[in-house]
Formats: C-alpha cells, sequence, structure tokens
C-alpha cells in the first residue's frame, strides 16, 4: 500500500499541470462550498465538460477533490447562515447556526474544519488500506435489502431530528419520498405525476430542489424577520475551538468516522445520510440530548467528521462496484466514460495508477482542509459582516445559476423558488427541512431496492428478514419509530 | 375543538388535500409491470398512505397539545408561525413581494435572458430587504453583476439564458461577444 501511494503522490506532484488541477480543485471546492448559494455540485456542473480535455486520472482526481473539500466547504453556510452547502451538512446547521446566533461561529467553524479533516483523512487510509476487501465484503454482505434497510433506518433518524413533532417529522419525510416518486417509476420506467408536464417525466432534479428548500427559503425567513423589524445581524467571532474541548469529543469522532464510512461504502448511499446517522448516533448516546440543536458543539463534530468519513468510503462502491454513492460521484462516473474506462473492478487492474493518484490526492485534500480551511475561515467569517440586504441578492442570483446549470431548464429555477416558498412555510410550521431534502435524495434509491429486494426474494418477507444485517436495520429504524411514537403519546396520557 | 386553531385546521386540510390529489392520481398510471408484482402505484400508494396516518397523528397530536414543541425534540427551530405579526397590511404586501418577486424573475429568464434581468433583479431584493438609500442600491448592484460576469461568464464561461426577445436577446449576445474578445487575449 506505502508503495503504492508513494508513486500515486509521485505522479500527482511530478507533474505541474496535475498538481495545478489539484489546488484548483482543493480551492474552487471549499470557494463553492462556502459561498451560500452555489455548492460543490454547482462547480463540478460547469467543470463537467471540460474533464473531457484533461486526461482520466486528472479528470476523475479533480471531482475527488472536489467531492472532499466541497463536502467541508458546506458546513461554513450551514453554520454561518443556516444554508447547507450541500445536504452533508444539513445536520451540521441544527447545532452551527444556533453557535453562531450565540456569537460562536468560530468555536463552531473551526471544529468543522478540524473534524472533516479527521473524519476526511481516516477515512482516506482506510480506503487506501482496504478498498479491495471492503469492496468483497459488499458484495458478499450487501444487496438491495440491506440498502433498502439502512435507507429506512436513515429516515427514521431524519425524522427524529429538525421537526416539531415526530408526526411532522415523519410527514417531512414522506413529503420527500413523494416528491421523488414525480418522474419515472425505477422498475418499469412507466411515467408518474408528470401532471401533463413532459420535462416532468425526467422528476425534480435534486440540486434546485434542494438550493430552493435550504438556500432560498432560509433567505425568505429573514426576509419576513427585516419585514417584521425582528432580524439582528449574526455575531462574529474569531474563537476557535480549544484542544481540550476537541479532546472532549474523541468518542464522538471516533463514532462518527466508523458512522460515516459504513454509511460510505454502501452503494447509493452517500455522505448525506452518513451526516444525519453522524448526528442521531451523537444524540443517542448523548446523556444531554436536550442540549442538542441549541449550539451544542458535538452536533457540528459528529455531523462534520460522519460526512467527509464517508466520502473516501464512497470511492469505494464507486471504483470497486462502479456504484455512485450520490450526485457528485455519479458525475465522476461520467467523466470515467468520457475516458472509455468504466469504473468497476477492472478499473484496479486495468488502471492502477489512476486509482492511487485519485487516493493520493484524497488523503492530501483532506489534509489540505485542515491548513487552507482555517486560513479560509477567517475570511469567510467576515461575511456575516455584510449587511444581509446586500448578501441576499447575490445568494438568490448564485442558486439560480446554480439551479439552472445542472440541465439548462428555466423550470429547474421555477422548481427552485416554488421549493423556496413551500420550504419557507413549512419551516414556520415546525416542519424537517433536512427530513424533505433526505426523503427526496433517498426516496428513489429507497424504491429501486425494495422492488430489488422484493424480487430476489421472490415476495417472501421470511427470506427478507432473514438476512442479519437487514434485519438489524430494520429493527433499529423500527426501534426509532416506536420510541419516537410513544414519546408522542406519553405526554398526552399525562395531560389526560 | 380540543387545542385546535384555525391555522392547525388549514394545515391539515393542505396535506389531506396532498394526500387525495396525489391518490386520486395514482389511477393516471396504475399500469402492472408485467416483472413487478406491486406495479408502478404500490410504492406511492404506501407513502401516501403513510402521510395519511402521519397527518391524522399530528393532527391528534395539535388537538391534545397545540403548537406545542414535543419533549425531547433534537434540532427544532427557534422561530414559530406565531413570531410574525400579518395582521399588518404593509407586512402581507412586503412578504408577498418578497415571495413573488423571485418566481417574477425565474419566469422572465426565457424571454429577457439572465444578463439583462439580473441587475433589476439584484436592485428589486436589496430595495425589498429594506435598503432606500439608492446609491447604495445601485453601487452594490453593479458590484453584485460584475461578480457574476467576471465568475459565470469570464472565468467558468458557463451556459446562462440569454433571453429570446429583442432587444435582451442582443444584449446578452453583445455581453457574450465582449466575453469571446476577452477570451482571445489569452
Amino acid at each position: 500500500m506505502l508503495e503504492n501511494f508513494i508513486a500515486g503522490s509521485g505522479a500527482l506532484f511530478g507533474d505541474p499541470t496535475t498538481i495545478a488541477i489539484f489546488v484548483f480543485g482543493v480551492v474552487g471546492g471549499m470557494l463553492f462550498g462556502a459561498i451560500p448559494g452555489v455548492s460543490m455540485l454547482t462547480l463540478a456542473a460547469i467543470l463537467l465538460p471540460f474533464t473531457a480535455e484533461l486526461t482520466a486520472a486528472q479528470g476523475v482526481m479533480l471531482f475527488a477533490v472536489i467531492y472532499c473539500t466541497g463536502t467541508y466547504g458546506g458546513a461554513i453556510t450551514a453554520i454561518l447562515f443556516n444554508i447547507p452547502g450541500a445536504p452533508e451538512n444539513a445536520p451540521t446547521a441544527f447545532d452551527g447556526y444556533p453557535m453562531t446566533q450565540q456569537g460562536k461561529s468560530g468555536k463552531a467553524v473551526g471544529a468543522a474544519v478540524l473534524c472533516s479533516a479527521i473524519g476526511g483523512v481516516a477515512s482516506a487510509l482506510i480506503m487506501m488500506a482496504a478498498t479491495e476487501p471492503l469492496a468483497k465484503w459488499a458484495i458478499r454482505n450487501i444487496g438491495p435489502p440491506e440498502i433498502f434497510a439502512l435507507v429506512f433506518f436513515g429516515l427514521a433518524v431524519a425524522s427524529s431530528v429538525g421537526a416539531r413533532t415526530i408526526w411532522k417529522g415523519w410527514m417531512s419525510v414522506l413529503l420527500g419520498l413523494l416528491i421523488a416518486t414525480i418522474g419515472q417509476d425505477p422498475v418499469g420506467g412507466i411515467n408518474r405525476y408528470n401532471f401533463g408536464y413532459s420535462d416532468l417525466a425526467a422528476g425534480i432534479a435534486f440540486v434546485p430542489a434542494i438550493l430552493g428548500f435550504f438556500a432560498v427559503s432560509e433567505i425568505f425567513v429573514q426576509a419576513e424577520k427585516k419585514a417584521g423589524g425582528k432580524y439582528t445581524a449574526p455575531k462574529v467571532s474569531m474563537s476557535f475551538p480549544t484542544i481540550v474541548e476537541l479532546w472532549l469529543h474523541k468518542v464522538a469522532v471516533l463514532r462518527s468516522i466508523l458512522v460515516g464510512f459504513f454509511c460510505g461504502i454502501l452503494p447509493g448511499i452517500g455522505a448525506t445520510l452518513a451526516a444525519f446517522m453522524g448526528y442521531g448516533e451523537a444524540v443517542r448516546w448523548s446523556k444531554n440530548k436536550e442540549e442538542f440543536g441549541k449550539g451544542k458543539l458535538e452536533g457540528v463534530i459528529s455531523s462534520e467528521t460522519a460526512n467527509n468519513a464517508a466520502t473516501g468510503a464512497a470511492m469505494i462502491p464507486l471504483l470497486a462496484l462502479g456504484l455512485p454513492g450520490g450526485a457528485l460521484t455519479a458525475m465522476m462516473v461520467a467523466v470515467f466514460q468520457m475516458h472509455d474506462l468504466e469504473p468497476g473492478p477492472l478499473v484496479f487492474y486495468n488502471s492502477p495508477d489512476l486509482i492511487w493518484i485519485v487516493f493520493a490526492a484524497m488523503f492530501y485534500a483532506n489534509l489540505s482542509i485542515l491548513f487552507i480551511g482555517l486560513i479560509e475561515t477567517k475570511t469567510i467569517l467576515n461575511l456575516l459582516k455584510i449587511p444581509f440586504q446586500f448578501l441576499a441578492p447575490l445568494i438568490l442570483l448564485l442558486a439560480t445559476i446554480g439551479a439552472y446549470i445542472s440541465r439548462g431548464l428555466v423550470l429547474d429555477v421555477m422548481v427552485m423558488f416554488l421549493a423556496g416558498i413551500i420550504g419557507f412555510l413549512l419551516r414556520r410550521t415546525g416542519f424537517s427541512i433536512p427530513g424533505i431534502v433526505l426523503g427526496l435524495i433517498l426516496g428513489k434509491i429507497g424504491e429501486q431496492n425494495f422492488a430489488q429486494g422484493m424480487q430476489m426474494v421472490h415476495y417472501d418477507i421470511g427470506t427478507y428478514f432473514s438476512r442479519p444485517i437487514c434485519a438489524l436495520l430494520i429493527a433499529a429504524g423500527s426501534l426509532t419509530l416506536i420510541v419516537g411514537i410513544y414519546k408522542a403519546f406519553a405526554p398526552a396520557s399525562k395531560t389526560s | 375543538m380540543g387545542r385546535l386553531n384555525t391555522p392547525h385546521l388549514i394545515e391539515a386540510a393542505v396535506w389531506f388535500a396532498i394526500v387525495a390529489i396525489f391518490f386520486g392520481y395514482t389511477f393516471e398510471f396504475n399500469q402492472p409491470i408485467e416483472i413487478y408484482k406491486f406495479g408502478a402505484t404500490g410504492w406511492p400508494r404506501v407513502v401516501v398512505l403513510l402521510l395519511l396516518l402521519a397527518t391524522a397523528g399530528n393532527l391528534y397530536y395539535q388537538y391534545v397539545h397545540g403548537s406545542a414543541v414535543q419533549p425531547g425534540r433534537v434540532g427544532v427551530a427557534e422561530s414559530d408561525d406565531s413570531e410574525a405579526d400579518y395582521s399588518n397590511r404593509s407586512m402581507q404586501i412586503k412578504m408577498l413581494a418578497v415571495l413573488l418577486t423571485p418566481f417574477i424573475f425565474a419566469w422572465l429568464l426565457k424571454p429577457v435572458g439572465i444578463y439583462f434581468g439580473a441587475p433589476f433583479f439584484i436592485a428589486a431584493v436589496i430595495w425589498l430587504f429594506g435598503e432606500r438609500r439608492w446609491r447604495s442600491i445601485w453601487t452594490t448592484t453593479l458590484v453584485i453583476y460584475f461578480i457574476f460576469l467576471i465568475m459565470f461568464v469570464v472565468l467558468l464561461n458557463a451556459p446562462l439564458p440569454q433571453g429570446n426577445m429583442s432587444p435582451f436577446y442582443d444584449y446578452s449576445g453583445w455581453i457574450l461577444k465582449i466575453n469571446t474578445n476577452i477570451q482571445n487575449l489569452w
């Protein structure tokens, strides 16, 4: 492994063009992740056609680097503006934004920088050491039933955070699932819910919906506060967390690395679910559950460690099985295809140079989060000093571009603003926007894997549950659901 | 009525309407799939059914507890629906304008294009957010417009909507021609 890593590092830093592409990816990912309104996906969508001009290794490496640094960058906007740069940063906002409101933005961002770097580096190391055995394990033990079970567990966790009641949590998740059914069904390709519009046959694109629910709805919330004279500018703080503060959360970091890596390794799941699960597990194991969501450092640490830990792991199903774990890894498949390559087991034998350049680049990209991130953070925190009336149009304009660029459809911009209005109304009434987004992202994956799983077991539920990982995840999800419902009814019996 | 109030009932009515519409529409694509027993409607109908149950549960919760946050909930936003005062007519108009302006901008993207429409949109949003100093509005508008052009047109060459009506289309063409000249410099 070490020899391969050194060879990969040599190839990465031995060519000035590759170095320039690496630096561009690191800085671009961080910037696009950290600018509210656009995300790493916007940058990736813009860059996709240009990768045809690069070598396969450079193209895939660029996207892998953007994935690592962009996942971190999205935490900045989640913490400072309550606008997650990507869905995987949504749980970061639960505690990060309250910390900003309390004047602890520096601590939250500092923790995000450090934990993203730790999660990412740990994940990159495990990925380098164990991609092949882990891929083999995943092939043997993980099938559609397990993926569906994990989706169910993830949705159960998402329903338990971010909404005022368990009911609103589930309504949020189910609304996301319902939106995900728009478009062609994943088994028979039959058009569903197109309401007479042919553009809807392709379904609701993730990027506009995510931008609308997160960025645009937050602008509307702030506009409401401004109009009502209740707007208070967030306080800027440059004080980073101390070593002692971070050391106290070592268990949370380790747990999130494991959770993040496990979620990332599963095809189709990716960093978003990892962040939710990392956050959910932090809450589950905490003695002070009631402090979460009110500005607890552990909330930021758990979700940011988990989502970056998933970035390295997401490369395993992508490279070893050819299965992308999210929107950005799906674009990486396109990069492979542009260069007449198919990600899958043969890549390890046919293009080992490519694999090790990508692995080395991801390792260094995660390390650079620590160094560049700390410098960048001091600059980014100054964004809070810009009056919101000047920041809002910039965010809306960037979001418009971000929504339009992926498919070149004005309809997507309309969808984004509609999602913004819906998100604004739902937030006011205590629904969970991250829950909707997770439902939207996992809906198609869940349905597809449920259908495949059912076909695999010939519609025999007993066989379905005889698979241990599947049974365990379904049981964990059901328990989360039952506990939530019990808690909803428990005070009712007291009141009565 | 327990602790139910009018907003709760409106909320429930909206969600039940979503359930009814989405369930009703499943009959439009109720086709069997040979290789899959549950067909194209199986999954959406289960989701709709669960949404119906959750909506009913939510209504019951509100009947008993009103708008109170369920104890032990995590990551719940501090603000709630009672925070803003919509009895004031000016507030209603302001918020309606805030919600509709981006929509109008999006609707105009096809005929007018982003290059022509963006400065007006930026200025409108700044004004809607309460800035009344015209100098400040125009200066910020120009700065944001300049950032947009440099970042997405000059540096990234992003394909953006140019409009399909004259003279807006001509204006977009003029901007893109300037960009081509700049690109030719290096």
